[in-house]
């Protein structure tokens, strides 16, 4: 089937779209506001909650837009008279029922309610009857259900018919004592029963996790991406005054996520806070950063340098990787990753088992397949003098090879985010902090190739400085003239065995760019 | 061609059925009704004998015995693989059969809608869910003859070229139900459903198969609508589906769908058995043939009356249904189902029962469910009931239908407690307003249309149940004195109430 283009006209716009818009696609897309509840762009259409009612010439009465395809030459009016009553008298609808709970209610701020309300809503109730009260439940770990406040638009249901699959969702009785319930035996617990409250219009699906945490106009947001897997959702980060995160949603992007994203994604974000690393260590102490690179320069210029990086790095890192391989012959460059587990495949989206951001990436500009290079170092059988790790996954349990290859190794040099299983190993003898992808900048590859940039959205926890800062730091030591020292000598250099004392105290401090 | 008819059937004994005995117009007297009241068109009025519900007072009438005696499957056996489809399409359309579930569509040009060379196959849905409150006419067809639709089901079937037939009766029909489903088997044990039927499929000529299913509703009033029933088929929740597309398009699982009730389809068997000259001598121009009407309500012999259409509707309350009950005085007429805005008296003896008449009476025929209110009925409360019907009934799926009757309920609650408050008529009056052509199926409509019949004609038995109308009118006038300003502002079209504390704080 062909689709062509036709042309529409839009109160006073001209507009060509292809045939198989819906007159509220055409206009959506041409930043033509038509209020609406139950369409959502990535399910099928329900066309029940009525508010999208448009003009149409030749029309009766006003149509909804949402369940209108587009004809050649169709005549399309989205203000006037008898648009704006059949607007009205949808929203009186609505709300007759409605607790009108604002003040408790989660969704306030972000509720479509509230937003129509305002353009379309009664200055004053016709209805003195009693109200429909009709119950609550959880529905399942991380969503819960306010009856009275739900409009019955259905894009839980079909949510769960149409991207996740999973059937666990369904409407129970009838007329306004129409609810949303679960199925019998049921619990609305597959990976991504978060975008319902995502796709909720008003405050009747709630995330437990986020539920009486802030206001949500108290949060502010930034862009981000999210690490947990080779999907790279596009996120948005929302943060109270202090910065600490309190939610993640998804970000449309129709080539990535579109407009969904997995429950481990979206409650992935303490690992920013829980057990970092804050300051160097070296030998297991508490080091200066300068102490530390000092310490670090000295066991890399003592044998061939091993550089392991894992799939969580960013391509700047990497790049950074490659050019101190380049500028330090010998040094052979390895990667690895997260172990994996299988796909969770649902009808409309798939969480990738590949719990890496960047596996892509390690390919790309180190050209090394993270599997295999472990395995290929883990089958070496000679003793590897130093090991720098550039580490960065949370969560990680070292694998038999991974123990393998640091059961060979005299001293590693540790780049992670925190204080983990590969810290308390051993034979750590530097460790140096990094940060998380909420603090840095930086590219991903997805699975599909697709180079996704981020930029930070909160402040470094720690002392802020990245892996490429780092390399180009520890560069810069492993060729400066007074080299050889042990910790001591270092820690005693500084303000005084330095004639200029430019550096001492002044680290670059480029970790907040952007 | 239309056989005297002994009056009544006194031998059948059929319990609770003993005032539904199909009375012939000609048996009946002549009507009664103002000769300005007679159909407009001057032919003669020719004899009628009940023809659907002929021998539903016989007893075993429902048994394949029974329709194979009188002839039954020999219009089908005659027809199917031998006669084209589109010749029987075109005999039904010229027949000018409409629709008798109520919205009356011409069965012909539905038919040809059917969408064609789509490659998938076509369905035949009956609807027999039958919820019309008042409505009980497909019930004695499924009961007592449903052989005389399984051959109806045939023969259209053949003609749209469908396969498989749904026959959706309404969850509380059970004896309906039995019988029905003992009917198919029984045609089915004949070989004249099911495969290669009616011996077709021989002689190098194509077989003609069919399936016929009965599905069970579970007493939902919305898995009467066209729509609405085939997501009940399909296995859903009974939500109607958004038109366009068009069942003919994409009904049942996505594929090309007729939905005929079950009335039309039993009528097909006939139409097609005598032709179309002998179904267009009763009835009028646009509405022509005969239909079944369920008389209820306060006359002496409720009941299924089968008449020709354009008979004056006086002539079936007054002699079909024996008048009023105890000689009381006719208060109102509840023309086609409850659905249908109520007709006064004066506008019954105008009536006509065709499609057209109704109509311009801002009406309609609908199921053909009469329902006669007599003087002793409160209007209030009989909306009320009404409206408890349809808020109870609405799917829920629609935001104005789904709130709407659930309010008109609650306002008629109050109105029926003498509680109604000052402005509460014109209220109602909004609401149904605000109900009617916004939804995806025509329940809001429906639910609002007898609201707004009630409040036009019968206003006065609201306003004397308003409480104290005085009380708010006090309350208004104290509310325009203290705030002078928000008056103002009213009349700007901001509105008062909300400003009013402003106002006031501010003076």
């Amino acid at each position: 089937m062909s689709i062509k283009e036709v042309k529409i006209k839009v109160d006073d716009r001209e507009l060509t779209v292809p045939s198989n818009y819906t007159v509220i696609r055409a206009c959506h897309e041409n930043d033509i506001d038509v209020p609406h509840y139950c369409y959502h762009k990535d399910l099928s259409i329900a066309g029940n909650c009525r508010i999208c009612m448009v003009g149409l010439k030749g029309a009766p009465r006003p149509v909804v837009a949402c369940a209108q395809p587009v004809t050649e030459g169709m005549e399309v009016t989205t203000k006037g008279k008898d648009v704006e009553e059949a607007r009205k008298s949808v929203m009186e609808f609505l709300l007759i029922n409605h607790p009108l709970d604002c003040p408790e209610c989660d969704q306030a701020g972000e509720c479509k309610l509230q937003n129509y309300s305002y353009e379309y809503g009664r200055d004053h109730g016709r209805f003195h009857e009693e109200k429909v009260v009709k119950s609550k439940a959880t529905m399942g770990p991380h969503v819960k259900y306010w009856g009275s406040r739900c409009i019955v638009c259905t894009r839980c249901v079909r949510f769960t018919e149409e991207i996740s699959g999973t059937k666990e969702l369904g409407v129970i009785y009838r007329g306004d004592r129409s609810e949303i319930a679960l199925f019998p035996g049921q619990t609305l617990d597959n990976p991504l029963s978060m975008n319902t409250v995502d796709i909720c219009p008003v405050g009747a699906l709630v995330s437990s996790d986020f539920l009486f945490q802030s206001r949500v106009w108290n949060l502010h947001s930034k862009d981000s991406l999210c690490a947990d897997c080779s999907v790279g959702c596009n996120t948005r980060v929302d943060m109270d005054a202090k910065g600490n995160i309190k939610r993640i949603v998804p970000r449309r992007n129709d080539q990535v996520n579109k407009e969904w994203m997995c429950d481990y994604g979206r409650l992935s974000f303490p690992y920013t806070q829980e057990n970092r690393l804050m300051k160097p260590m070296v030998d297991g102490k508490d080091a200066s950063y300068k102490e530390a690179r000092a310490a670090a320069a000295a066991l890399l210029r003592k044998s061939k340098v091993t550089l392991l990086v894992s799939a969580w790095n960013t391509n700047e890192a990497l790049q950074a990787v490659k050019d101190f391989a380049a500028n330090h012959p010998g040094t052979t460059v390895f990667g690895y990753a997260n172990p994996g587990r299988a796909d969770e495949k649902f009808p409309g989206f798939t969480i990738s088992g590949d719990k890496n951001p960047n596996r892509a990436g390690l390919k790309e500009i180190l050209g090394l397949d993270a599997d295999q290079s472990l395995k290929d170092l883990a089958a070496g059988k000679d003793r590897i003098g130093t090991l720098l790790l550039i580490h960065n996954i949370p969560g990680y349990t070292p694998t038999a090879e991974m123990k393998a290859v640091l059961d060979r190794t005299e001293s590693v040099v540790l780049m992670d985010l925190a204080d983990t299983s590969l810290l308390r190993y051993g034979n750590v003898a530097v460790s140096l902090p990094t940060l998380t992808t909420f603090e840095k900048a930086g590219t991903f590859v997805n699975k599909d190739g697709i180079h996704q940039k981020f930029a930070p959205t909160m402040e470094p926890v720690n002392f802020g400085r990245t892996e490429a800062e780092m390399l180009s730091d520890l560069a810069r030591e492993m060729k400066a003239p007074t080299t050889g020292q042990g910790v001591g000598a270092v820690s005693h250099g500084g303000a005084a065995g330095t004639p200029s004392g430019t550096t001492a105290g002044k680290p670059a401090r480029s970790g907040k760019a952007g | 061609m239309a056989e005297e008819q002994k009056p009544g059937n006194p031998g059948a004994a059929i319990p609770g059925a003993a005032t539904t005995g199909a009375v012939s117009s000609a048996a009946a007297p002549a009507s009664p009704a103002p000769a300005a009241a007679a159909p407009a068109e001057p032919k003669p009025r020719v004899p009628f004998s009940p023809v659907l519900l002929k021998y539903i007072n016989e007893p075993n009438s429902h048994t394949i015995e029974h329709y194979l005696a009188r002839g039954g499957y020999e219009t089908a056996r005659s027809h199917v693989g031998v006669t084209e489809p589109a010749t029987l399409i075109k005999l039904v359309d010229d027949s000018g059969l409409r629709g008798r579930g109520g919205a009356g569509f011409p069965t012909g040009k539905k038919w040809s809608f059917l969408a064609k060379g789509t490659g998938k196959p076509a369905y035949l849905a009956v609807n027999g869910d039958e919820s019309e409150p008042g409505t009980f006419k497909d019930r004695y067809i499924l009961e007592r003859d449903p052989h005389e639709l399984v051959e109806g089901v045939i023969l259209t079937c053949y003609a749209i070229g469908s396969k498989h037939a749904f026959i959706y009766l309404r969850g509380e029909f059970i004896l309906g139900f039995e019988r029905l489903h003992a009917a198919v088997e029984a045609a089915k044990a004949k070989g004249l459903v099911g495969k290669n039927i009616f011996g077709t499929g021989h002689d190098g000529k194509p077989g003609v198969d069919l399936t016929i299913t009965v599905v069970r509703g579970a007493g939902a009033y919305i898995c009467g609508e066209e729509t609405g029933m085939l997501s009940s088929i399909e296995g859903g929740r009974g939500y109607p589906k958004i038109k366009p597309p068009f069942p003919a398009v994409s009904g049942l699982f996505g594929c090309p769908t007729i939905v005929n009730n079950v009335e039309t389809i039993s009528a097909v068997t006939h139409i097609i058995k005598h032709g179309v000259a002998w179904h267009k001598q009763w009835g009028t121009e646009k509405s022509p043939g005969f239909k079944i009407f369920c008389l209820s309500g306060a006359v002496k012999k409720p009941g299924v009356y089968e008449v020709p259409l354009g008979i004056p509707m006086r002539e079936m309350i007054d002699v079909y249904g024996g008048g009023l009950k105890d000689g009381r005085k006719m208060k109102a007429v509840i023309p086609g189902g409850l659905s249908a805005p109520v007709l006064t008296p004066e506008m019954v003896d105008k009536c006509t029962l065709d499609y057209e008449s109704l109509a311009s009476l801002g009406s309609m025929l609908g199921s053909g469910g009469i329902t006669v209110l007599d003087e002793q009925v409160d209007m209030v409360s009989a909306i009320y009931n009404t409206m408890r019907f349809y808020h109870h009934e609405s799917c829920g799926q629609c935001t104005p239908c789904r709130e709407g009757t659930g309010w008109l309920e609650k306002v008629a609650h109050r109105f029926h407690h003498d509680e109604g408050h000052q402005g509460d008529v014109e209220l109602l009056a909004d609401i149904c307003k605000n109900m009617r052509g916004r939804t995806i199926c025509v329940l809001a409509d429906a639910a609002a249309m007898p609201m707004q019949g009630f409040l036009q004609y019968f206003k006065k038995d609201f306003e004397a149940k308003i409480k104290d109308p005085a009380f708010v009118e006090k309350q208004r006038t104290y509310r325009d004195e203290i705030s002078p300003k928000a008056k103002t502002l009213s009349a700007t079209g901001a509105g008062p109430s909300a400003l009013d504390v402003g106002s006031e704080m501010a003076e």
